[in-house]
C-alpha cells in the first residue's frame, strides 16, 4: 500500500484550501487542517473511512463505481478538472464547494488528491443575483405595459412577457433585431424614428409620450402609448432607450364605438325631437306663407282696377319680401339642428343663441298653450360653445318643461323660462325653469340615466343626451327645485379664456 | 228697416297673418276688423252685429276652440270659419262639430277664402232677414185683439166663416168683419199667405 510522501503531507498542511488524499479503494489517507474546518471532522476521525461521507447525492451513491471503473479503463471524466459539487459537513449540512481532483504522479496502486475551495459565498452571491434577476424577470412580466429595452442603435436588448406576446414573437426571435425596422407598422415607423431620437436626445427624467403601432409576427396591428427615457452610463452619455408601451387598441376601439353609438342616439333624439316638434315647426312655417299669399293675392286684386292704390301695393310687397325672409330663417334654423355635421366650437353669445332658437321654442309653447320667457342677463362674457348642440340642449329642456306641465295646467298660461346670468366665479349660467310639478325623490336621483322618463311617450334620452352634449363642454347639466315651485335644469358654461396676440 | 252692414272678423295672434287678411278682404271690397286674441275679440263683440268670424285655431291664451265655445254660451248666432295650419284636422273636425261653418288650411287661396266668406255672410244676412221676419210677424200677432186672434187661429185651420162664426157664438158678419182687420194688420196678402206666416212663428 503507497502512502502519500512527507514533503506532500507538509505541502497539505499550509494549504488554505481543503485538501483530502484517498487511495485506490476511496479510502481517506490524508486530512488536511483546512479540511478539518470545513467538513468539522478531526483528521484523526476521517483517516481511513470512505471519502464518500463527504459526499453527497448522486456522488456519494456512485463513487466506488466511478473509481471501479477508472482503475479498469483508464477514463474519467472528473480528474484534472475542476467543478462544482454540493459536499456533506459533519453536522448533516450541505454546502458547496469547488473540487478539483488529480491522481497523484507515480503512486501504484494510484492515490488520487482532492481540493476543495469553498464556494458557499460565491455561490450564495450567485444565487443572490440569479434570484434578483428572477425578480427583475418576474417584475417585467408582470407589468401590465410592454417592455422593451434597446441599445443606442435600436437593437433589442430585452423585452418582457408583454412584449413577446403581443408581437407573437419570442424572446430570442426579439433580442438582437432593430426595434423599429423588425416590430414597428410601416406606415408609423417614421414617427417611430422620430420619437425615438427624441428620448435619446432628451436630457430630462420625464419620459417622452408617442403613440404608434406595432406588427405582430401574424400580422395584426397594435395601436400602443409609448413612455420613453433613455438609458445613460456614468458620462451621461445615452446608451439606450427603456420604452413602456400600453396596449390601447381596445379601448380606442372602445372609445369609437361609445361614440359612434352616442352619435347615433344623438340623431334618433334629434329626429324624434323633430317628430315631436313638427307640428309646431309646420305651425310656424305657414304663417309667413299664408301672410304672403294673403299680401300677394291682395295686391292682384288691388291692381285690378283702373286707378290702383300703388303705395297700398308696394307697401303690401314689402311686408310680403319681409315674409318670405321670415319664412327662409324659420327653414334654416331646422335645417342647422336636424344637421349632423358642423360640430364646431366658437366663441359665441349664449344670449344670441338663445333668441335664434326663441321663435321655434315659442312654436313649440303656443303646442302646450304655454308661454316662453326670457330672462337674459347683458352684457355677458362669450362661452365657447358649438351653438346647434347648446340650442339642441335647450330645446330639449323647453320642450320637456311643457310636457311636465301635465295636469297642474290650470287654465292659466303655463310658463317656462330660459334664464342667462354670471356666476360669482364669471363663468355663464343657463337655466330653464317651469312652474310644474318638479321632480319628486326618485324621479330627481334618476332623471338623468338614459332610458329613465317620466312621460308616457319619453324614450328617456332626452336629457341623458343633453348632459352628454353640457359635459363635452367641460360643464355638467344639473338639476335644482325652481322656487317656489317646479324644476329647474342648469348648467354653467366656461367664460371664454381671450388669448392675448 | 235697412241691414246693418256685414263686418268680417279676423282672429290671428299672428300679426302678418292677421293683417294680410285685412288687406285681402279689403281688397275684395269686405270690411274687417282684426283682433289678436280671443279675449280682445270678445271684449268688444256683440252678437247682433252681423258678419261673420274667420279664426285661427291655435291661438295662446283661449284657443280658437274655446273661443267657439264660448260664443255658443253666448247665444252668437255668427258662421265662423276655421284656419287651421298643416296636421289640425282633427282639431277642424271638432270644431265643425262644434257647428263651424266652415274651415280652411293655411296657406289659402284667395278666391277660397273669399267664397267661405261670402257664403258665411250670406247665411248671416239670411238668417238675421228671417230673424228680423218672425220678429216682424210676431209684432204683428200682437197687435190683434183677443177676438182677431181667435178669429185668425181658426181661419188658418180651414174652417169657413160660417164654421167660425158658429164656434164663436157670432154673427158671420162680425165675423167678415174681424177676419178683414186680421189680414189688414197681418199685411196679409191672401189666405195661403197667412198661413205660411203662421208656420213661420209656430212654436
Amino acid at each position: 500500500m503507497t502512502a502519500p510522501s512527507p514533503e506532500v503531507l507538509a505541502l497539505l498542511e499550509v494549504t488554505f484550501d481543503a485538501a483530502v488524499i484517498m487511495d485506490d479503494r476511496g479510502r481517506i489517507l490524508a486530512f488536511n487542517p483546512s479540511a478539518e474546518a470545513m467538513f468539522g471532522y478531526r483528521a484523526a476521525d476521517a483517516l481511513g473511512r470512505n471519502v464518500s461521507m463527504l459526499m453527497t447525492g448522486q456522488d456519494r451513491d456512485h463513487h466506488d463505481e466511478h473509481l471501479k471503473q477508472y482503475l479498469a479503463s483508464g477514463h474519467s471524466r472528473i480528474l484534472g478538472k475542476g467543478r462544482d459539487v454540493l459536499v456533506r459537513h459533519r453536522d448533516g449540512s450541505e454546502f458547496s464547494v469547488f473540487l478539483s481532483v488529480g491522481r497523484i504522479p507515480n503512486t501504484t496502486p494510484p492515490l488520487f488528491a482532492g481540493f476543495l475551495h469553498d464556494t458557499t459565498l460565491r455561490r450564495r452571491a450567485l444565487d443572490t443575483l440569479e434570484n434578483e434577476r428572477q425578480l427583475n424577470r418576474l417584475y417585467l412580466d408582470l407589468a401590465q405595459v410592454m417592455l422593451v429595452a434597446t441599445d443606442r442603435e435600436g437593437i433589442v436588448r430585452l423585452v418582457n412577457q408583454r412584449a413577446t406576446r403581443a408581437l407573437q414573437k419570442s424572446d430570442a426571435e426579439l433580442v438582437g433585431i432593430h426595434w423599429i425596422d423588425h416590430c414597428v407598422t410601416p406606415d408609423d415607423r417614421a414617427a417611430a424614428r422620430t420619437a425615438f431620437r427624441m428620448v435619446l436626445m432628451s436630457e430630462t427624467d420625464e419620459p417622452q409620450v408617442g403613440e404608434y403601432r406595432v406588427r405582430s409576427s401574424n400580422g395584426e396591428d397594435r395601436l400602443i402609448t409609448w413612455r420613453g427615457v433613455s438609458l445613460r452610463n456614468a458620462r451621461n452619455v445615452a446608451t439606450g432607450v427603456m420604452l413602456s408601451g400600453e396596449d390601447i387598441t381596445d379601448q380606442r376601439r372602445a372609445e369609437s364605438e361609445a361614440h359612434k353609438a352616442l352619435e347615433r342616439m344623438n340623431s334618433v333624439s334629434r329626429l324624434a325631437t323633430m317628430g315631436e316638434m313638427a307640428a309646431g315647426i309646420s305651425h310656424e312655417l305657414n304663417q309667413p306663407l299664408a301672410a304672403i299669399a294673403n299680401y300677394a293675392q291682395a295686391c292682384v286684386r288691388l291692381l285690378r282696377v283702373p286707378a290702383a292704390d300703388i303705395p297700398e301695393v308696394s307697401g303690401a310687397l314689402e311686408l310680403i319680401a319681409g315674409q318670405a325672409l321670415r319664412a327662409g330663417e324659420i327653414i334654416r334654423r331646422i335645417r342647422s339642428l336636424v344637421r349632423n355635421e358642423d360640430v364646431r366650437r366658437e366663441s359665441q353669445d349664449i344670449n344670441e343663441l338663445i333668441r335664434e332658437v326663441h321663435g321655434l321654442l315659442a312654436s313649440d309653447a303656443r303646442v302646450h298653450d304655454g308661454r316662453l320667457a326670457l330672462d337674459l342677463m347683458m352684457p355677458l362674457p362669450k362661452v365657447t360653445v358649438d351653438g346647434v348642440q347648446i340650442q339642441q340642449v335647450l330645446m330639449n329642456l323647453v320642450h320637456n318643461a311643457f310636457e311636465a306641465q301635465g295636469a297642474e295646467h290650470d287654465g292659466a298660461a303655463f310658463e317656462v323660462r330660459i334664464a342667462t346670468r354670471a356666476t360669482d366665479a364669471g363663468d355663464v349660467e343657463v337655466s330653464v325653469s317651469d312652474l310644474g310639478p318638479g321632480l319628486a325623490g326618485e324621479a330627481e336621483q334618476k332623471i338623468f340615466e338614459p332610458f329613465f322618463t317620466t312621460k308616457a311617450t319619453g324614450t328617456g334620452l332626452g336629457l341623458a343626451i343633453s348632459r352628454s352634449i353640457i359635459k363635452a363642454h367641460d360643464a355638467r347639466l344639473s338639476y335644482r327645485a325652481n322656487q317656489p315651485r317646479g324644476a329647474c335644469f342648469y348648467f354653467v358654461l366656461p367664460a371664454h379664456q381671450e388669448t392675448p396676440p | 228697416m235697412k241691414d246693418q252692414p256685414q263686418t268680417v272678423f279676423v282672429v290671428d295672434d299672428d300679426d302678418a297673418v292677421r293683417n294680410s287678411l285685412r288687406m285681402l278682404l279689403k281688397s275684395a271690397g269686405l270690411h274687417a276688423e282684426v283682433a289678436a286674441s280671443a279675449q280682445e275679440f270678445l271684449a268688444t263683440y256683440e252678437t247682433s252685429q252681423p258678419g261673420c268670424l274667420v279664426l285661427d285655431v291655435r291661438m295662446p291664451g283661449m284657443s280658437g276652440l274655446e273661443m267657439q265655445h264660448e260664443l255658443n254660451v253666448r247665444g252668437a248666432t255668427v258662421p265662423v270659419i276655421f284656419i287651421t295650419g298643416h296636421g289640425d284636422i282633427p282639431m277642424a273636425v271638432e270644431a265643425m262639430q262644434h257647428g263651424a261653418f266652415d274651415f280652411l288650411q293655411k296657406p289659402f287661396r284667395d278666391q277660397e277664402l273669399l267664397d267661405r266668406v261670402q257664403r258665411a255672410l250670406v247665411r248671416d244676412s239670411e238668417y238675421r232677414a228671417r230673424l228680423r221676419h218672425t220678429d216682424r210677424i210676431r209684432e204683428r200677432l200682437a197687435s190683434l185683439s183677443p177676438r182677431e186672434r181667435e178669429v185668425l187661429d181658426l181661419v188658418t185651420q180651414g174652417k169657413a166663416n160660417k164654421m167660425v162664426a158658429g164656434d164663436l157664438g157670432v154673427s158671420q158678419r162680425t165675423v167678415e168683419i174681424h177676419r178683414a182687420h186680421v189680414m189688414q194688420k197681418m199685411e196679409a196678402g191672401s189666405l195661403a199667405e197667412l198661413v205660411r206666416m203662421m208656420m213661420v212663428v209656430a212654436p
